[in-house]
């Protein structure tokens, strides 16, 4: 019997130093996300980490798998083609709320229709931090920023009913205050077979605001475990979304526990089955020039 | 104790706990490393330069801990591993900012030692093995002598200035 290769945190580590302001929410993102990645198990060189534009994105680059910091809100659809064209990658996409909110926010459902299996984790901090403090879809109304003097006018987005609305199958939100929590849903995520949506309340300590902090958040949070949440109970999840803003709930909100076939899984399939009946390479050509 | 994950103290042999505070060493070490980091890239020269004397400290350690392992018991394979702690003596990850003094500096340090003493004195009514009550109580003996040390630098050091950095500094530069 051979045994599996281990992993430990530091294996996905890479030699390019974080550049985000110290104290930064990020940091703990990317500590539970090493912790993920060493519990799942698979080497980097079977890891594609896709992210957008914005401070978050810079989070492919700090890991030893194969990174493509890519454009602004397209992290999704290019994971989905790296899916596509290699089934048997592991695919994580990762980027602000508005990298995934704003800009971003119209391939969100398209990529839960089609049910890849990739993982979503998008660093939630309520505001453009990198471009210097503007109003972010997820900032809270009221919000004094550098584009809202008198404070927001406007509804923020709440991504957890957002993507429980369109049937994501795999909702959970996490917080670097809780760095062993937030490994355990990422890794979850991971594991689950089809789309996986992880939303981490990760505050911007230059812009954000001082209740948004990590210390404070570690005050509020309450893990949906204690409160005796069932994973499977998709309207009492829609339920408890609903309070985003005003509790924090970390932990797994809905969990499908029926999973749907994956798009790559359905490609595959499609493939197979047209490949039967399919002419070979050189009739074809015979085909083409006959004509 | 919110920073074990899935540790039986009461299973603990003295193998396991000398690898799980070599592993606790490591960790802080790593951390004040990335402190130093963080603080020379943001151009807090005086910070970078405490925790690289910290990371040096905690490497100490970690080396006369493994040293002490290797003569007891070789290279017997380890069944504890860093998944099951999370920032015991590490400071926690968002205790640095821009531009902090070198007494905020000393203070994130003298926190993450009490932290660590405070996880040996909980541990340690859970332990069941006699050596490892002795060497959790020889650790825990040595974050207060730690703890002193840091005070001390903190009597030497000069007091703040009354100015935030954020009354002489321009907005931060956008990456």
């Amino acid at each position: 019997m051979t045994s599996l290769p281990s992993f430990s945190a530091k294996d996905f580590k890479s030699d390019l130093k974080p550049i985000w302001c110290p104290g930064c929410g990020d940091f703990g993102v990317l500590q539970a996300v090493y912790r993920a990645l060493a519990a799942v198990g698979r080497p980097a060189h079977e890891i594609a980490f896709v992210s957008g534009i914005g401070c978050s994105s810079r989070i492919p680059g700090y890991t030893t798998a194969y990174g493509f910091n890519s454009v602004h809100g397209r992290a999704l659809p290019i994971a989905q083609g790296i899916k596509l064209a290699n089934p048997d990658l592991l695919v994580l996409a990762a980027g602000g709320d508005g990298d995934g909110f704003s800009i971003g926010g119209g391939h969100v459902p398209h990529a839960i229709r089609r049910n890849p299996d990739i993982t979503y984790i998008v660093m939630d901090n309520q505001i453009y931090g990198l471009t210097k403090g503007q109003l972010s879809p997820t900032s809270p109304k009221g919000l004094k920023t550098a584009t809202s003097g008198y404070g927001s006018l406007e509804n923020p987005v709440n991504p957890l009913l957002y993507v429980l609305a369109y049937g994501a199958p795999f909702v959970a939100q996490g917080t670097p205050a809780d760095m062993s929590g937030l490994a355990q849903v990422i890794e979850e995520a991971i594991r689950y077979p089809g789309f996986s949506f992880v939303n981490v309340q990760s505050p911007c300590v230059t812009y954000g605001e001082e209740e948004g902090q990590v210390k404070a958040q570690k005050a509020r949070m309450k893990t949906l475990q204690s409160l005796g949440h069932d994973p499977a109970d998709q309207l009492r999840a829609i339920d408890l979304a609903r309070s985003s803003g005003t509790e924090l709930y970390t932990g797994v909100f809905y969990r499908n526990p029926e999973p749907a076939p994956t798009l790559d899984a359905l490609v595959r399939e499609r493939k197979e089955q047209l490949g039967k009946d399919a002419l070979p390479r050189e009739r074809i050509l015979e085909l083409f020039l006959q004509r | 104790m919110a920073t074990l994950m899935g540790i039986d103290f009461a299973a603990l042999s003295l193998k396991d706990a000398l690898d799980l505070a070599v592993l606790i060493e490591e960790e802080a070490k790593e951390r004040y490393e990335d402190f130093a980091q963080q603080m020379e890239l943001h151009h807090t020269p005086e910070a970078a330069r405490f925790f690289r004397f910290m990371a040096g400290n905690e490497e100490r350690h970690r080396a006369e801990l493994s040293a002490r392992r290797l003569a007891l018991f070789g290279g017997e394979p380890r069944r504890v591993t860093r998944g099951m702690l999370f920032e015991v003596e590490a400071p926690e990850f968002d205790e640095v900012r821009v531009f902090m003094s070198p007494r905020e500096a000393l203070r994130v340090a003298f926190r993450a030692e009490e932290k660590a003493w405070a996880f040996f004195v909980e541990a340690a009514p859970r332990v069941g093995d006699e050596g490892v009550k002795e060497l959790f109580a020889e650790l825990q003996n040595e974050e207060v002598h730690h703890q002193r040390l840091v005070l001390a630098e903190l009597e030497k050091t000069p007091p703040e200035s009354a100015l935030e950095h954020a009354d002489v500094a321009d907005d931060p530069v956008a990456q």
